[in-house]
């Protein structure tokens, strides 16, 4: 095909362009990365208002997944999977953390948190910290912490052992025995059986809920506290 | 055939430069305030370390942006089609892959993106088809814009023909 022929001589012009173009790039990708710092910066200072609730003594299961396992041997049995870098996961502990939270408190049912970490390195770290935290007694404010601060990006770099160990600061956990274990990785073996229970439970996805043994479906577009509760109670 | 388009070839060029232009306009412009997701579709290819995917994500859109709007008002076209071409290769080349590897995700094109639950797998497979298609078919302008990139309504005009 006979191309057609460019005009010669404005080789400037176009050397100001392309200039031009990379600018607007890079100006766009500065501002956007900038956006993403602040609100993760903004999101770790609002932390510092939250209280630390008493601790609440958990135990670790190997026979259901090695999840972290509070009231154990209550009738009423509800099983969370959850990624804490899932967005929806986010919403889920949005709307039903509180109560889930007052039926571990109140000794209402067995919940056992099943932490699992397939959405990368950053959730890697942050189960691993959450199991640290679960040791101190405090998994149920580490964990309500993680969300506060969740990235909207993930693996954004935020989640690193630094951040984690002061989002426990934050909240009240000051202990050497949960730094070392945050640095050191010290429970990475367990993370590992948590995420490689996934398939032996039937769990292809984040949030995931059973209660006693059943998988709760939601009909609501959203999360309906309302029908989570009632589902609760029901069974 | 080739009398055909030396007489409609203005006009070819220029439905090529709109609807290529057009489309890369509207893709980055839906993006372009939505940097964070943006970032994580690009991620959710997982064909990249996730650094440079997110550098990338945040990049894209704004590129788009510029190389749709060059395209529009018939500035440096031939440039900005090379461009646009190798980046639908590109596409059609990540797409082309998630479906090989059956993850299932949203192409994130035009905003959105990262995972899809398996309960809409056979839509998602279809979207991936025809995404391909669309790409391609973009691509294809870009070809033809590489050779013909001065038509009607145009900023740059091209240089008197000395044979024909």
């Amino acid at each position: 095909m006979a191309k057609q022929q460019v005009k010669s001589g404005d080789n400037v012009t176009r050397w100001i362009v392309i200039a031009m173009v990379l600018l607007v790039v890079a100006t766009g990708v500065f501002f956007s990365m900038m956006s993403q710092n602040d609100k993760e910066n903004a999101s770790l200072a609002a932390l510092g208002g939250m209280k630390l609730k008493p601790a609440v003594t958990s135990t670790v299961d190997p026979d259901n997944g090695s999840a972290i396992v509070f009231n154990a041997g209550l009738p009423k049995v509800i099983d969370i999977w959850e990624d804490p870098q899932c967005p929806v996961c986010k919403n889920f502990e949005d709307a039903f953390g509180e109560y889930i939270d007052t039926l571990v408190r109140e000794k209402k049912a067995t919940v056992r948190f099943h932490v699992l970490s397939f959405l990368g390195d950053e959730s890697v770290r942050a189960a691993n910290a959450s199991f640290c935290a679960a040791d101190e007694g405090q998994y149920l404010d580490f964990h309500k912490a993680l969300y506060a601060v969740q990235s909207p990006l993930e693996n954004s770099g935020f989640w690193s052992n630094e951040t984690l160990i002061k989002i426990g600061e934050k909240i009240g956990i000051n202990s050497e025995k949960f730094t070392k274990c945050v640095n050191d990785g010290e429970k990475v073996d367990v993370v590992k059986a948590n995420y490689d229970s996934m398939s032996k439970f039937g769990v292809q996805g984040t949030p995931t809920v059973f209660i006693n043994g059943k998988l709760w479906e939601r009909t609501s577009p959203n999360f309906d506290l309302g029908e989570f509760s009632a589902a609760v109670e029901a069974n | 055939m080739r009398k055909l388009n030396t007489r409609f070839q203005p006009v070819i060029t220029l439905l090529a430069r709109l609807t290529l232009g057009g489309v890369l306009l509207v893709a980055g412009g839906l993006k372009v305030f939505k940097p964070t997701e943006s970032a994580n579709a690009v991620a959710a290819y997982k064909l990249l370390p996730t650094d440079l995917a997110h550098l990338i994500g945040y990049a894209l859109p704004w590129l788009e942006v510029a190389i749709g709007l060059l395209l529009i008002l018939g500035f440096m076209v031939r440039p900005a089609a090379v461009l646009s071409g190798l980046i639908m290769v590109v596409f059609i080349g990540a797409i082309a892959s998630v479906w090989a590897r059956g993850m299932l995700i949203d192409c994130g094109c035009f905003g959105g993106g990262g995972e899809i639950d398996p309960s809409l797998a056979s839509e998602v497979r279809m979207n991936y088809f025809i995404e391909i298609m669309r790409d391609l078919g973009l691509a294809l302008a870009a070809l033809y814009l590489y050779f013909f990139p001065y038509g009607k309504l145009s900023i740059e005009k091209a240089a008197p023909s000395t044979k024909e």
